[in-house]
């Protein structure tokens, strides 16, 4: 792919974005390609982690927000353990996850964000997590009905699964904890 | 010796067993658990991969609880652990970010105690020497390969002193059980992790490998701190079959149920009946157990 190294590319606004957002200095990064070399993810992505980091350091923000990789990016923190700059790579991967919200473009992001919503959801309502709340409402909402749905018979057999959700008695704080986030951040 | 106790979602679902057992092997040591009131998700990936600012909020609700008492943190979970931890950090290092939180989560909240992972008390505080002189019944002949995945090796603030790409924390309990722990290549490459739900795929060639490398290297069982390393590598070793076109029934076994075999624990609270792979053909082969008493 072609792109012209002008100095708007260079000093673009979403690199600056990225970089206030993750705290890190996109200059670090010399494309030594350690991260992409240790990624596990790599062989099912299109774009590497170090491309990615490329994409941002020269403004294209269409092609890094729309990327697979961030969406199969495991959070395993190999690229982070490797990175001779120590770049906080999968806090730039957040910082661009985040700023897909309300896109929803590229493969997997649905899935991801459907995900995130649901979990997050079962947190708010409930101050816990409930593997039935968190899959019942990831099956419907990613139209993925059967995700999963063969493993069930396992986890009731072995009486694995936290049938009712436990309610935490301040509740009511957490959802002001919520609400004020939302109010910061501006959604 | 006492800790506030970090439970985390997983205890009160799929890693029950590893919550139970836990507990049971921490009381025969000594160690007392005081349960974190009122405590909340962490947030694990879905918090940090939206808003770092909830990621940080969510676990600094139980952290401040357990600063009111005064007691460090423990938890199981390799995932609460790691965003604890983490916020722990952050909070400590940054005032500006410190007075935000306080006011979001209506509580004042410094960072002052610090936050552990089992591994880490039973390692280093309970001390392997301890743990030796506890043990009733040596897991003598018992190949495991530990797996510590990424959450316990590569955080950044993780379990500090250990080698990242090469940890022994487990090995050395292990050992101390008079297992042999095998020093194999996979010890923390990643298993897929919370990608589960969203690219099974992914998850399933992943834990392939890690159940093909440690079946390659003559692993009896799988050993791990991670519920979600358990989940995968158990669950998905039918699809695993599939996708290598070789057969795998290795037992993923929580470390602190072996722990509970080794110290001859009451078999209920160990709970090795919850793992998906049935662990007790391998494990009367050896002759640890009797079958009579857990069926």
């Amino acid at each position: 792919m072609r792109t012209d190294l002008t100095d708007k590319a260079l000093h673009s606004e979403f690199r600056r974005k990225v970089e206030e957002l993750s705290g890190q200095n996109l200059s670090d990064c010399y494309q030594c390609g350690k991260c992409s070399g240790g990624c596990p993810v790599e062989p099912d992505v299109k774009v590497s982690p170090n491309r990615l980091i490329r994409m941002v350091q020269l403004g294209m923000e269409a092609e890094a927000l729309s990327s697979d990789s961030i969406w199969h990016c495991a959070g395993c923190c190999t690229c982070n353990g490797r990175c001779p700059m120590g770049i906080d790579i999968v806090r730039i991967k957040d910082v661009l996850r985040s700023l897909t919200k309300n896109i929803h473009y590229g493969r997997g992001s649905l899935e991801a964000w459907t995900f995130y919503e649901s979990f997050l959801d079962c947190v708010r309502n409930f101050g816990r997590l409930t593997e039935i709340g968190l899959m019942g409402g990831y099956n419907i909402n990613s139209g993925w009905i059967l995700t999963n749905v063969k493993k069930a018979p396992w986890f009731i057999m072995r009486n694995k699964l936290g049938i009712s959700p436990h309610t935490i008695k301040r509740i009511d704080r957490l959802q002001r904890v919520f609400k004020r986030i939302e109010e910061i951040e501006g959604k | 010796m006492k800790y506030a106790y970090y439970p985390g979602c997983s205890s009160e679902g799929s890693g029950a067993e590893y919550a139970r057992a836990s507990e049971a092997v921490l009381e025969a040591m000594g160690v007392e658990l005081e349960e974190i009131d009122d405590w909340v998700c962490c947030g694990a990936s879905p918090a940090h991969a939206t808003s770092h600012l909830l990621s940080i909020a969510l676990p600094a609700i139980s952290c401040a609880a357990a600063e009111k008492q005064s007691l460090d943190i423990m938890t199981c979970c390799a995932c609460c652990h790691s965003r604890l931890k983490q916020t722990n950090q952050q909070v400590k290092d940054d005032p500006k970010l410190r007075a935000q939180i306080s006011e979001i989560i209506e509580e004042d909240y410094k960072g002052s105690q610090n936050v552990l992972h089992i591994t880490e008390v039973l390692a280093r505080e309970v001390g392997l020497e301890a743990i030796k002189a506890r043990v009733r019944k040596p897991l003598k002949g018992l190949k495991v390969a530990c797996y510590y995945g990424c959450l316990m090796s590569r955080m950044p603030e993780a379990l500090l002193t250990d080698k990242s790409e090469y940890p022994m924390l487990l090995d050395n309990l292990m050992e101390a059980l008079g297992a042999e722990p095998l020093d194999w290549p996979f010890k923390t490459e990643c298993c897929g992790a919370a990608l589960t739900l969203t690219q099974t795929k992914t998850v399933i060639r992943l834990s392939a490998d890690v159940l093909q490398m440690a079946k390659q290297n003559g692993a009896d069982v799988l050993t791990v701190a991670c519920p979600l390393c358990q989940a995968n590598l158990d669950m998905y070793q039918g699809e695993a079959e599939k996708l290598l076109g070789e057969r795998f029934t290795i037992p993923v076994i929580y470390f602190v149920q072996l722990m509970g075999l080794a110290m001859d624990l009451d078999p209920k609270r160990i709970c090795l009946d919850k793992l998906i792979v049935d662990p007790f053909p391998i494990l009367a082969k050896k002759g640890f157990i009797d079958g009579a008493v857990y069926l």
